[in-house]
């Protein structure tokens, strides 16, 4: 067997003499065009830059602040420790606050904004950077929030991103592409087909300068847009130098939905997007109404905070305001609840009908949530879902206020992001948020309600202890798989290659031998592949109900652990289905026959290596051998299938030098062998296999 | 002991009642379900009862849901005219009404055959009256054709509610039976105050059916109506039931309608603390009956909820799916009277608030609440603080007595929520364990597939170490698939577990293969001589349940493409498995018919052997050329080919050929 794929050469390249630069892995070329793809996640930009200086810490059972020693940074880059691990985002680095600051300042101009689509400003300090700054647009449709008429779009303004740009955006083995704001997307694809942004960014990739994408309201939705949008060039390029972006977002809307935050979590890209909310700020929960009903809404609210407008800070907001901020408040709180359902266990069979009658928005947040509790406080959330319920649950009412009050309260804290310019540079205190509430003994309830200066309800508590709960089990589940299961799995393949070295030595293919069934070894493989069916099932089975991190399959242990699997034991699956004719009953079984876990498993790998989705087909090569033959034994000729069997041929050759297709199949008695003989000698002379195909 | 266990489990638990209550009060969905209840109301009232079709309906453009509004006054006004007698609420067998059968046949259909297996579904009576009336309405037939494939929601208020119950189930009923492949449009059903409906025989149908989901009855604290059926049928106040329907109508028309104005008259009589001293002992009974588990049939109501209840107060809503813990919360919230002056509020208010609660609800649900007395006690765990939100919002404060055991409840019916997909998932994974004993059957199959074939080699005990373990295996095996079928009656597994494929799937394969085997040790000890045929007398009941699933088997995919696959194109070789399970009781049957047919003297038996072995040359050689028999069938020394070869000579016979040729033409 040859399975040396997957491992990875880096090189630690210091870009400038600052210590903890972006850090430079160059990657091997495999000799067929494809790059491998780098195996250590992306590391989040506070903890490569973070420096051997005293930072601020919440001492949180007791509440008492201290300072405290952060760790001497690792010696080396790649010792890295997986992004979950790492204490999340509940510190930020200095640098990263001068970054922020620096964002801040090109977000909220102190001149009035210029009418460019965007602005690149570049800076030497804390590193070398370019910084590109969206400006948000106040306008609901025409372009602005709400794609008018956009084909395929939902009751949301949802649309599926497009696959060309966003390839990862999608859920690996179902390969259902993710969806985010229209309006936004169109708006980021006229940025790049009609302005200088590509060519900037790549300039100032060229200058290795770090990319740092900022914008406020809907230019930060754009933002993160771009950020992704460069993620997935520079890692497809496989130049992941400067794959270390930065988006800073300041009070941005959602903008995709959940496969989009899913997708994002298993690349690892979620750490280096920053969004800044001040806890009132309405216009992050926009997306969260059904569109139709509420354009107009939309557009008195925007009008009210656009500073081009004459009506800017009013006294009193007008009644379509308070009757959208009310409407608002109702779908946040479904959508709120709807979640919370899901991840508290509800069991209840009604969930599923209601979900055809209740317009539920598909959006949920992505990245890193950082709620400005205060001018000395941050509360850090990474939990998507903790987001959520809490961008329901910081706006709800206190009994005694007026809903008009309310209503102007969230509007105008949309524009009180600007003082973070200065608190960024002073001591200002990160707060894990989601860790506080779950760091309480298990399962107690929390007796303060004021950690980290959100004051929230009894009810919002219970959420977010449950959202930190789900997010621990899925990991305890992770941690499951990665003991019992890997160990029986990775036993059963070594049975089972044991299985297939011995049948080679009898110059036979294991997979003739598997469908024949004669001899002792091929029942014993037999159990062997049914024990690892059960094995594989349960995980795909948890994949489905996302009862795993969600970054499980972007592990290059696992996907490489099922690219293996796949490669050995799907033949068998195949051997098994053409020996019981099922093609007959049932349908060819690349149509109809194959399991989930391969198609799962060839997604993963085709994913990680950033190859096009369905062309690793080599574990199939043994289902399209037994579909053409049967064509022909059924009485059509050779010419009529002379194409598909050319495509086999090249295909084969192909997997056969890379060493993903094993030497089995040209064994002189192998029924592949046998079979293509009988093909016409004027084919066969001519085929890129002859060479292959012992006489 | 339990409690610590029970203490462990809570950590990670939380309690959902009230955030899925939240869920359907913050949307707009209740709101406009009940816009149109009360549009039904007006158009009934509105048109002298007569000429109005007793439902309306909107919306639909665009992919929009269609609401579909109920009224049962005129069921009511009939009932008032016929002089408000207890029988309008007794219970109505559905399978002895014929039209009712036929409306609703998978849910009669699917009743148990003899009658000791439980009383059949049965519904109260004046609903069902009112929906055949519904039904014979050219109107209405109208609607059910706009409306397929459409989203729908059928809503009603009051005996509206348990009239648009009807009919949500008879359209489920039809869009099952459906011939369509494509997925059944969403159905909901929303009543309002509505008394109860059918019998525990029908809840279980439809938890069988897996329509419970489609189901939402909204109750709020101190409605009588939802609750009066839970009095024996001597003691329905049918008045009450029927008064609190009519007092909806306008007064104008209230006028125009003499009865109304009798029954009217009726209920100002009526002691209301009494009323609510009857429902509360009854519907505590019943509370109670569900806790024990115990059946009273004396005297009880048969009427049990069905579907998810959503428990209302002004200050939130909660929503339990469990039949038991509906009963419980329906006499919890009902006997927890803490404020005053909401306890205070007339029955008919009380029947007729939905409309304000729809609104306030959700404003409340806006609100932060501050528990600032009560937050102060130490270290509660999230899932009975949990417990506390959702048995506020369903109006019971901490406070009230009824607090501690309806906290039980709730905790209980969570745990019955979820024990079943946890059962089902490790059975999941114990299956998987088990296979490879199926395998080494399989193993054991094919060492004789070319020779006598493993049903006669098993028989006959050939090569004694492997049939010692092939013995092993499939005693293993059926020991495991009674152990899921003890679960399964027991309800230990989800309600549609022998609906799902994965499982369907591998019963039906394990008894093709394991079943022969059976009948091979059946023969072999000759039980066949002792108790009888072993079709009839012998078979387990494992085998002839898996018979059952994999014949009604209703999940679309792998099986309509296999038949109509396996219709369409034939085998090119015999299948792995013999098709017919009980292929080999046959053959033995049809070996011992043949020897005794040898020396039959008397012609009228020899003939009507000569018949039997007839049908079965023609069933067996059918199965043979449709090559939907295992190879092991035609090995040369299976007791297959030994019968037809003895089935041949005794053909040679003169006699025989004659009474054969009868056969033939």
């Amino acid at each position: 067997m040859n399975e040396h794929y997957g491992f990875v050469i880096a090189v630690v390249v210091p870009a400038t003499a600052h210590e903890g630069e972006g850090s430079k892995l160059l990657l091997p070329n495999n000799g067929h065009g494809q790059y491998y793809h780098q195996t250590t996640p992306i590391l989040p930009i506070n903890s490569v830059l973070k420096r051997k200086k005293k930072i601020q810490t919440l001492h949180l059972h007791t509440g008492a602040e201290s300072t405290v020693n952060t760790p001497p940074p690792p010696t080396s880059k790649l010792a890295a420790t997986p992004l979950k691990t790492m204490p999340a985002a509940a510190a930020l680095s200095d640098d990263d606050r001068l970054v922020v600051a620096h964002c801040a300042a090109l977000s909220f101009p102190t001149s009035p904004p210029s009418s460019s689509s965007f602005q690149v400003h570049h800076a030497s300090h804390p590193y070398p950077c370019a910084a590109f700054a969206f400006p948000p647009s106040w306008s609901a449709g025409g372009g602005g929030w709400a794609a008018s008429a956009s084909p395929g779009a939902g009751a949301f303004g949802d649309a599926k991103v497009d696959p060309s740009l966003f390839p990862s955006l999608r859920s690996v083995g179902s390969g259902v592409p993710a969806r985010a704001n229209a309006a936004f997307l169109a708006a980021f694809r006229a940025l790049l087909d009609g302005s200088p942004l590509q060519s900037e960014v790549s300039r100032a990739v060229a200058e290795e300068k770090r990319i740092i994408f900022t914008g406020h309201s809907s230019g930060g939705s754009i933002a993160t847009l771009a950020a992704i949008w460069f993620l997935e060039t520079c890692t497809r390029r496989g130049s992941v130098n400067q794959a270390h972006p930065f988006c800073v977002t300041f009070g941005a809307p959602l903008v995709g939905d959940n496969t989009f935050n899913h997708a994002v979590r298993r690349e690892g890209w979620s750490q280096c997007i920053l969004n800044f909310v001040v806890p009132l700020d309405i216009i992050p929960r926009i997306p969260l109404t059904p569109l139709a009903s509420v354009t107009e809404g939309i557009q008195a609210v925007l009008d009210w905070l656009s500073p081009h407008t004459p009506n800017f800070s009013p006294s009193g907001v007008p009644l379509i305001i308070t009757q959208f901020y009310e409407n608002l408040l109702r779908s946040t709180l479904s959508i709120a609840s709807y979640e919370a359902c899901s991840f508290m266990g509800c069991t209840s069979s009604i969930l599923g009908t209601l979900t055809s009658f209740i317009e539920l928005s598909p959006y949920r947040p992505c990245g890193t949530y950082l709620f400005m509790t205060s001018s000395e406080q941050l509360a850090v959330l990474t939990n998507s879902d903790a987001v959520l319920q809490l961008l329901f649950y910081c706006l709800q009412l206190d009994p005694q206020q007026q809903l008009c009050d309310a209503a102007e309260r969230s509007l105008s804290a949309h524009w009180q992001y600007e003082p973070i310019k200065q608190s960024m540079t002073q001591e200002i205190v990160c707060v894990d948020y989601l860790g506080v509430i779950s760091s309480t003994l298990p399962g107690r309830q929390m007796s303060s309600t004021t950690v980290g200066g959100l004051d929230v309800s009894k009810e919002a508590m219970l959420s977010l202890s449950a959202a930190g709960q789900w997010e621990k089990q899925r990991e305890t589940n992770q941690a499951k798989i990665d003991g019992a299961n890997c160990t029986k799995i990775r036993e059963a393949l070594k049975s089972l290659n044991e299985y297939k070295r011995t049948c080679e030595l009898h110059e036979v293919s294991y997979y003739d031998s598997f469908k024949l069934q004669r001899e002792v070894h091929d029942f014993n493989a037999n159990v062997s592949r049914l024990e690892l069916a059960g094995l594989w099932d349960e995980i795909v089975e948890m994949l489905r109900k996302r009862e795993l991190p969600d970054g499980f399959e972007g592990r290059q242990d696992w996907v490489n652990l099922g690219t293996l699997y796949r490669r050995l034991v799907e033949p068998l699956d195949i051997a098994n289905y053409y020996r019981h004719s099922k093609n007959e009953d049932t349908g060819s079984y690349l149509s109809k026959g194959r399991p989930r876990r391969y198609k799962y498993t060839q997604e993963w790998h085709e994913q990680l290596q950033r190859i096009s989705f369905g062309s690793s087909l080599e574990s199939c090569f043994w289902a399209m051998a037994e579909e053409l033959q049967a064509e022909i034994a059924n009485g059509k000729t050779f010419e009529d299938v002379r194409d598909r069997v050319v495509k086999l041929e090249n295909d084969a050759h192909g997997w056969f030098l890379s060493g993903c297709l094993g030497k089995d199949i040209f064994l002189s008695r192998s029924s592949f062998v046998m079979w293509w003989k009988t093909l016409p000698e004027k084919h066969r002379s001519a085929s890129c296999i002859a060479k292959l195909v012992p006489w | 002991m339990e409690d610590a266990r029970g203490g462990e489990e809570e950590n990670s638990m939380f309690e959902t009642s009230h955030v899925l209550g939240a869920l359907l009060a913050s949307s707009p969905l209740l709101a406009r379900a009940w816009d149109r209840c009360v549009a039904a109301a007006d158009a009934a009232g509105g048109g002298g009862g007569g000429a109005s079709p007793g439902f309306v309906h909107d919306g639909g453009e665009e992919g929009g849901s269609v609401y579909v509004a109920f009224s049962g006054v005129q069921a009511a006004l009939s009932a008032a005219a016929a002089g408000c007698g207890a029988d309008l609420f007794n219970p109505v067998g559905l399978r002895g009404d014929a039209a009712a059968a036929r409306l609703f046949a998978p849910l009669v259909a699917a009743e148990p055959e003899d009658p000791a297996g439980g009383e059949p579904v049965a519904v109260q009576a004046l609903a069902l009256r009112g929906f055949l009336r519904l039904c014979g309405s050219p109107e209405f037939q109208m609607l059910l054709n706009q409306i397929r494939g459409k989203a729908v929601v059928f809503t009603g208020h009051s005996l509206g509610g348990a009239i648009a119950a009807l009919v949500a189930l008879h359209y489920l009923c039809t869009s099952s039976s459906s011939s369509t492949f494509a997925p059944a449009p969403p159905v909901l059903c929303v009543t309002f105050g509505s008394p109860l409906l059918g019998n525990d025989t029908l809840n279980r149908a439809i938890l069988r059916e897996r329509w419970a989901g489609n189901f939402c009855h909204v109750v709020s604290q101190h409605d009588v109506v939802p609750r009066l059926l839970f009095c024996p049928l001597n003691a329905v106040p049918a008045h009450i039931i029927i008064g609190m329907q009519l007092h909806q109508l306008p007064v104008r028309a209230r006028r125009a309608a003499g009865v109304v104005a009798t029954v009217t008259a009726c209920m100002a009589d009526t002691n209301q603390e009494a009323l609510r001293q009857l429902i509360q002992e009854h519907a505590g009974a019943a509370a109670i009956e569900q806790k024990l588990a115990t059946q009273e049939t004396q005297g009880r109501s048969p009427y049990r909820p069905f579907g998810a209840y959503v428990l209302c107060s002004p200050g939130g809503a909660a929503c339990v799916d469990n039949p038991t813990a509906a009963v419980q919360m329906l006499y919890a919230t009902f006997a927890a009277r803490c404020a005053p002056e909401t306890g205070a509020a007339s029955p008919e208010a009380a029947h007729s608030c939905y409309g304000e609660l729809v609104l306030s609800i959700p404003q409340h649900l806006l609100l932060k609440r501050r528990l600032g007395a009560t937050a102060i006690t130490p270290a509660v765990s999230n899932y009975d603080a949990g417990i506390s939100l959702a048995l506020e919002a369903s109006g019971i404060t901490v406070e009230v007595m009824e607090a501690a055991p309806a906290r039980q409840w709730l905790k209980t019916s969570k745990r019955a929520g979820q024990s079943p997909s946890l059962n089902c998932a490790s059975l999941a994974r114990r299956l998987g364990r088990i296979t490879p004993c199926r395998a080494q059957i399989e193993w054991y199959k094919a060492a004789f597939d070319t020779n006598t074939g493993y049903y006669d080699a098993f028989k006959q005990r050939l090569s004694p170490k492997k049939f010692a373990k092939a013995n092993m295996y499939r005693i293993k095996l059926g020991q495991f698939w009674d152990g899921v079928l003890s679960m399964l009656d027991t309800s230990q597994l989800p309600h549609d577990f022998h609906r799902r494929a994965k499982w369907v799937n591998a019963a039906h394969f394990y008894q093709l293969l394991v079943e022969p085997l059976d009948i091979a040790d059946y023969h072999r000890s000759n039980l066949h001589r002792t108790r009888g045929s072993y079709i009839i007398h012998g078979r387990e009941r494992r085998y002839e349940l898996f018979d059952k699933w994999w014949k009604q088997r209703g999940f679309t995919g792998i099986a309509t493409g296999d038949t109509s696959a396996s219709t369409a194109a034939r085998r090119s070789k015999f299948a792995g498995l013999t098709q017919d399970p009980c292929f080999w009781a046959r053959v033995e049957e049809a070996r011992e018919q043949t020897e005794s047919a040898k020396s039959e003297r008397n012609a009228t038996v020899l003939a009507m052997m000569l018949e039997c072995l007839h049908k079965f040359e023609c069933h067996s050689s059918e199965l043979v050329e449709s090559k939907d028999v295992s190879i092991d069938v035609v090995a040369p020394q299976s007791s297959y080919s030994l019968w037809v070869k003895e089935w041949n000579e005794l053909k040679l016979r003169e006699e025989v050929r004659t009474i054969l040729f009868q056969f033939q033409s």
